[in-house]
């Protein structure tokens, strides 16, 4: 098996032909005999002690099921990293939309009257709604000082470098939240027997991360709680911790009426309800030479993790992690913060926490280049990271990655140059006013540091009955084509036809944890371990002696269907080793923080119309490197989607906030680009190998994610010569900086010049 | 308008859905979407938003496109609807569902139904549709996965069989 | 989904009459639902007071576009794609069809109404301004009979009108007068579909000599109605327009509206972008001034009455026919691009008949249709002709009836600017073609013919 026939190609998508003729199963579509519809009574403040709790006598509630906290049979908390998150909350409220109490009802259309029925009083405190009002203290809304978590990253000696620093430049950058927005909102069915316990099907991400939440809530053996993923309509990363709550509820509901219970969101409740990402202040404050070097910097990275810890911990190591860019830093401090707000807990969206430091860390590029007179282009050349030189945890980097040749080509197909030349003058008359912009950064494949190891992953590759071979393992698919390229990648290992392998639909008594499907990690980590799991089948069959050193695809069905019926069964199991070079030290944050990163450049050209402010992306180019793709189609449709959110998350999509609650509920009002808002996307790859990843590929799903805001705001700069440095960016902002640029003169955020 | 109760009886009503008349009982509010999915089975249309924005609902009622989550089902009455089960015929695709597939046009799969049946109606009105037709056809049918590119493709390609096979 | 199913009632009666007769029966009971776009949302989302509903959905004498001579009626359950998709609307009533086109995507095209837009009375609905730019009228019916009213002044205040509790819209009724008129219909929104509008303009203006005539100005989203602004339009009625007249008219504008702040903008930003959008359009209005008026009008005329103006131009019905089929046009460059393809494409027999339409060269009059501007047209390029020697024109005479008899249609030449001896000389030269060859060079040289008349009729 020396070149490549199935990965690399562009088979058809697994599950494919479900999706176009309608019949794949959500779990909307899903209805169990005796089932019940499940809906949640919330809170409508944002911080207080719950009083007392009226049932308005209009409704028959002798009807309905009531489950509350006092209904829990094991620990009343989401059990995830801490345990500091009830499922219900019966003393104390601290955001809005808590869930407090849960109602069931045969009829799916009692429920709403039922909610609205519940009367609830509070004795409210003042609660907390920014990142500042955290720090400030006033109000401890969480553990001793709204703290969540720190981390803390030093590399050489940073105080001794100002005073060798020709510039020191500061700057601060802001993101807010984003919804995910996937188009399936999120639902769980459950149902309970006393014997076999508890069964949830659901749309989710991580049926190891339910399975273990609903053994702490219901206090239930791992053998007695049975998690299965239905078709998932998208998930982005807000499927990754929420579901264990909604499983929770549902499941809850589930034990106390013994009969089936079916919750399912409407948008407006999963968009007010659920996790977003995480808004972040990063504030960065850098030594340069004259020559533009970067001699060394203090970032200072938060972010605002809502009412409750969640994964805020691990989204703040990846953003502080990815903070320093793809630049090589001699000397850096990166301070790492995450906080507590009376906002419903922020959670995974795509990127993690590094399209946020990202952000801030391309529009300091932009920034520390006017200040020193450099292009954009020539200040990032001068500072990439080159193969052998330590990023800022000190990893070394031993890819032979040429940044400089990846942003000359990126440079080159959009044009860049004679398009700046072209709008220079065409920028001098008329209501338009058009710009480029660029990105250049990195993304970590994989759990961070010792996270792999922790995960500890298994992978199962099975043989069938009918001579095929099955994949078993934990991972989802929901749209990225896990399911398609897990079958390809085993199919290539074995030297099968991709049609003779299929793969188990995720479901904990059937498949090994072989993780979360989180952290770009499928297809190189589990990929790999599919990969391994697979030639141990081979070789279980070429050891008994059923099968030759080469064969064909009918002789190895052959062989395997033998050997089933001769033994029963043929299973072949990987479980994740961590590579022997790979060293992370967790006490002080440093060392090899990924096994692999994927690195990218993205150019962006805009345009402002002045009648109307607003900002049109018209071309965009995105240039990454990524080790291999394994699937054509699958590997554009990643980049171009995450672009497209990306989009999003520059120029559209803003949550208004009041008090801690979404106020802009509705897709009306949420503002995601329709198909008339966003450019062609241009997606090129280049390839050089990976020895970690299956075949030598590397994550590629959420670095997208990354580079398209700070590309967009720098080519908006380019075109006003004016700076944003917080996004989403809309056009009344840019009316404001407008107009107040016509009363102030501008002023560089520049300190002091040497 | 006063708020006075309305009497809820139930009706009978009858359509066809697939090409197969259907007559069922219902209340006259009731949602087109939900009637088919609940009471007929027909799962492919999705309820993403029900506030008629995200197309994952569409259904062509009497040849033209519609958001199932806005009829109330007393308003297809005598009509024609054909959902997303009703475009292949037995195992034949249609271009679109092949062309779908061959270009990565569902991800997810959860906004794919509606988006078919969107471009199934564009393509009625307008065969070779420019890529801005094919924007402006769709711009009512969000996806948060693709990102559009690969279903624009996907549309173009099916296009281009369509004007293969008539030509043929 | 909030709503109970079984909380409500909704009756499909299926004739206005009917209709009618139940809203009389028990007035402000009954709540009429059309395509259910607006009303369904309310629904949806558990906040729709009204429990009892009636079906005013494709009712026959509601959803019917009728075209009259000096007006167009649209039935208040005419949908958006009614609407865009109706070729007397497109081309005399663009701003409305515009509208219709940015309203929701394609599915709530298809169900949404000009009727439901105007009774659910949201400022920032999409078809409004231009309904007011074009002076619409409505027809209001209930069994009490049919009323008429201006639009203007329909919306009372936010989100009410002057509909009584028995009544519906029957109609909108828009004056075919406009085809003059330079219009400018923007919408802005948070993006580029499916949007509710931050401010939406539908301006109409005529122009003579550089001085504004007539204009009207409308805008949603920055009133709680929507908005004529008519101190704007005082303001610039009969002035020059310069780059003092639009710095005025943007102050007028942004003093004469009274936007807010609410969940998808701000009160500034629907201010900075009003006075650029008005400004905007006096731009427009300014420089279209070079536009000619003959063509602006042509452009608007019904499709029968364009075929027969052009004609004399040319001479082919079937030439006729496709440019009246090609409007609008939007500058001379192209209507001349358009018509030398147009006859191009022709068969021999279209050009014969416009071959016919001419006099004989030499000769005082022709046979054909449109014959006296034809007539006075070749009476102009045939002057030399006409003042030459009686020698020249005998020899003229005798070639043409040689000619006919040679290749059965008369001698086509572009006279304008030759003598009758040049004339001559070409006409015996062609004499000699064969029929093919002399086809083509005929057809050719009424091409020319054809442009020069284009560009004297544009002149007006």
């Amino acid at each position: 098996m020396n070149h490549e026939r199935i990965v690399g190609t562009s088979v058809p998508r697994k599950e494919g032909r479900e999706k176009v003729t309608g019949r794949a199963r959500y779990v909307d579509d899903m209805i169990l005999p005796d089932m019940l519809y499940g809906a949640t009574v919330r809170s409508q403040i944002p911080r207080g002690r719950i009083g007392k709790i009226t049932f308005d006598s209009s409704i028959a509630w002798n009807e309905f099921v009531i489950v509350s906290a006092k209904d829990i049979p094991g620990k009343n908390c989401i059990a995830l990293i801490g345990d500091d998150q009830p499922c219900l909350t019966s003393e104390f409220v601290n955001h809005p939309e808590e869930p407090i109490l849960l109602l069931a009802h045969p009829d799916r259309h009692m429920l709403r009257k039922a909610v609205e029925a519940v009367s609830i009083e509070y004795e409210p405190l003042p609660a907390v709604f920014t990142i500042e009002e955290s720090e400030r203290g006033s109000q401890v809304i969480w553990g001793a000082d709204n703290t969540f978590k720190t981390y803390r990253i030093e590399k050489g000696d940073v105080d001794a470098v100002w005073a060798t620093a020709d510039y020191i430049v500061a700057g601060e950058y802001s993101t807010g939240a984003q919804e995910q927005l996937y188009i399936e909102n999120n639902g769980m069915i459950a149902a309970f027997d006393a014997e076999q316990g508890i069964t949830v099907w659901g749309s989710l991400q991580c049926p190891y991360y339910v399975h273990k939440a609903l053994m702490t809530l219901c206090s239930l053996p791992a053998e007695r709680v049975r998690v299965v993923q239905m078709e998932t309509g998208g998930a982005f990363g807000g499927k990754e911790d929420y579901p264990s709550i909604i499983a929770g509820h549902a499941a809850l509901l589930a034990i106390k009426s013994g009969r089936p219970v079916k919750i399912v969101y409407d948008r407006a409740e999963d968009m007010a309800a659920t996790t977003k990402r995480h808004p972040s202040r990063t504030r960065h404050r850098t030594a340069v030479s004259k020559d533009g070097k970067i001699l060394g910097g203090e970032i200072e990275f938060t972010i605002d993790g809502g009412a409750y810890a969640t994964l805020s911990s691990v989204v703040l190591s990846r953003g502080a992690i990815h903070a320093g860019g793809p630049y090589y830093w001699p000397n850096v401090r990166i301070r790492a913060k995450a906080v507590a707000t009376n906002m419903p807990p922020h959670g995974a969206f795509r990127g993690f926490g590094a399209p946020q430091s990202v952000f801030a860390m391309e529009r300091h590029m932009d920034r520390i280049a006017q200040v020193v007179g450099l292009s954009p282009i020539e200040l990032r050349r001068r500072n990439f990271l080159e193969p052998g030189e330590t990023t800022t945890t000190e990893q070394t980097v031993r890819e032979p990655i040429d940044l400089g040749k990846l942003l000359d080509r990126a440079v080159s197909l959009s044009d860049y140059h004679s398009k700046k030349e072209r709008f220079w003058i065409e920028n001098q008359s008329g209501t338009t006013r058009k710009g480029m912009g660029i990105a250049a950064f990195l993304h970590g494949a994989g759990f961070t540091g010792s996270g792999e190891r922790y995960l500890s992953s298994v992978v199962g590759v099975e043989g069938c009955a009918d001579g095929g071979v099955c994949v078993l393992v934990s991972s989802t698919e929901f749209g990225q084509g896990t399911k398609t390229v897990l079958c390809q990648i085993a199919a290539e290992a074995l030297g099968l036809r991709y049609e003779d392998v299929t793969i188990a639909q995720p479901d904990t008594t059937q498949v090994p944890n072989s993780g979360p499907t989180v952290a770009s990690r499928t297809v190189m980590v589990v990929g790999k371990l599919v990969e391994s799991a697979a030639r141990g089948i081979r070789q279980t069959l070429t050891s008994a002696g059923t099968l030759g050193e080469s064969y064909s695809a009918d002789e190895f069905r052959a062989a395997c269907r033998s050997h089933i019926a001769a033994h029963g069964q043929l299973r072949s199991w990987a479980q994740y080793e961590p590579p022997p070079d790979i060293f992370w030290d967790d006490q002080n944050y440093r060392g090899e923080a990924y096994a692999a990163y994927s690195w990218a450049v993205y150019v962006a050209e805009v345009a402002i119309d002045l009648t109307t402010y607003s900002v049109s992306v018209n071309d965009f180019v995105a240039l990454q490197e990524v080790g291999k793709v394994l699937h054509p189609v699958l590997a554009i449709g990643q980049i171009a989607g995450g672009v497209a959110q990306g989009i999003g998350f520059a120029l559209f999509e803003r949550v208004i906030w009041q008090k801690g609650r979404m106020q802009n509920s509705q897709m009306t009002n949420y503002i995601m680009p329709t198909s008339s808002d966003l450019p062609p996307i241009r997606v090129f790859f280049e390839e050089l190998g990976n020895v970690h990843g299956a075949f030598g590929a590397k994550g590629i799903g959420e670095l997208p994610m990354d580079g398209p805001a700070p590309a967009i705001l720098n080519a908006v700069e380019d075109a006003l010569g004016v700076r944003f440095d917080s996004i989403p960016l809309l056009p009344e902002d840019i009316l404001e900086a407008i107009t107040a640029r016509s009363l102030e003169s501008e002023s560089d955020v520049v300190g002091e010049v040497r | 308008m006063s708020n006075s109760p309305g009497s809820c009886a139930k009706s009978e009503m009858s359509f066809t859905v697939n090409g197969e008349r259907k007559t069922l009982v219902a209340f006259p509010m009731e949602r087109l979407l939900d009637v088919l999915r609940q009471q007929l089975g027909l799962t492919g249309a999705k309820e993403g938003c029900g506030e008629g924005e995200c197309g994952s609902c569409s259904v062509l009622m009497d040849g033209v496109l519609v958001n199932s989550c806005l009829v109330p089902v007393l308003q297809a009455q005598g009509t024609s609807i054909v959902t997303i089960e009703g475009l292949a015929a037995g195992r034949q695709l249609h271009a679109l569902q092949e062309a779908f597939l061959e270009c990565g046009g569902a991800q997810c799969g959860i906004c794919t139904p509606g988006m078919i049946l969107a471009a199934c109606h564009l393509l009625s009105k307008k065969p070779e549709p420019t890529l801005e037709e094919i924007q402006e056809g769709l711009s009512g049918n969000l996806c948060r996965c693709t990102g559009y590119l690969q279903i624009f493709e996907a549309v173009a390609r099916a296009a281009h069989y369509g004007m293969a096979q008539s030509s043929s | 989904m909030r709503s109970d199913p079984r909380d409500y009632e909704l009756v499909a009666p299926g004739s206005l009459q009917a209709v009618l007769a139940l809203l009389a029966r028990n007035p402000g009971e009954w709540l009429a639902i059309a395509g259910g776009t607006d009303v369904m949302v309310q629904y949806a989302a558990g906040k729709l007071p009204a429990r009892k509903l009636i079906s005013i959905w494709n009712l026959a004498e509601l959803r019917n576009i009728e075209v009259r001579a000096n007006e167009i009626r649209i039935g208040a359950a005419s949908t958006y794609t009614d609407i865009r998709e109706h070729e007397v609307i497109a081309r005399e009533f663009s701003m409305l069809a515009r509208a219709a086109h940015w309203t929701g995507g394609i599915a709530n095209q298809n169900r949404g109404t000009i009727g439901g837009n105007i009774v659910n009375a949201s400022p920032a609905a999409d078809s409004l301004p231009a309904l007011l730019a074009y002076d619409a009228e409505l027809i209001l019916v209930s069994v009490r009979g049919e009323r008429r009213l201006p639009y203007a002044g329909f919306h009372t205040d936010y989100k009410k009108t002057r509909l009584a509790p028995d009544e519906l819209i029957q109609a909108v009724c828009l004056s075919r007068r406009y085809s003059g008129y330079v219009c400018h219909a923007r919408k802005v929104g948070s993006r580029n579909a499916q949007a509710i509008a931050k401010v939406c303009i539908a301006a109409l203006g005529r122009v003579a000599s550089g001085t504004v005539e007539d204009v009207r100005i409308a805008l949603g989203s920055v009133a709680p109605v929507p908005l004529r602004l008519s101190e704007t339009e005082r303001v610039v009625t009969g002035k020059v327009i310069d780059e003092s007249l639009v710095s005025l008219a943007r102050k007028a504008a942004v003093a004469e509206i009274r936007p807010i702040d609410d969940i998808r903008s701000t009160a500034k930003y629907r201010a900075a972008v009003a006075g650029n959008l008005v400004a905007e359009f006096l731009n427009l209005l300014k420089d279209e001034k070079d536009v000619s008026n003959v063509l602006r009008r042509w452009n608007g005329v019904p499709i029968d009455d364009a075929a027969a103006q052009i004609l004399p131009c040319c001479g082919s019905r079937a030439w006729a026919r496709e440019m009246a089929t090609r409007r609008p046009f939007k500058d001379e460059a192209t209507l001349l691009a358009v018509s030398d393809e147009m006859w191009r494409n022709l068969i021999a027999s279209d050009w014969m008949e416009a071959f016919g339409s001419h006099p004989r060269i030499g000769a005082s009059s022709a046979h054909g249709s449109s014959a006296q501007q034809s007539a006075a047209w070749a009476m102009q390029e045939q002057k030399e002709v006409a003042d030459a020697g009686d020698a020249v024109k005998i020899a003229l005479a005798e070639g043409n009836r040689e000619y006919e008899q040679k290749f059965g249609h008369i001698f086509i030449v572009r006279a304008t600017g030759k003598s009758a001896e040049e004339i001559l000389q070409i006409l015996r030269r062609r004499l000699k073609n064969d029929a093919r060859a002399e086809l083509f060079e005929a057809a050719e040289q009424q091409r020319q013919i054809t442009q020069i008349r284009l560009r004297k009729w544009l002149q007006g």
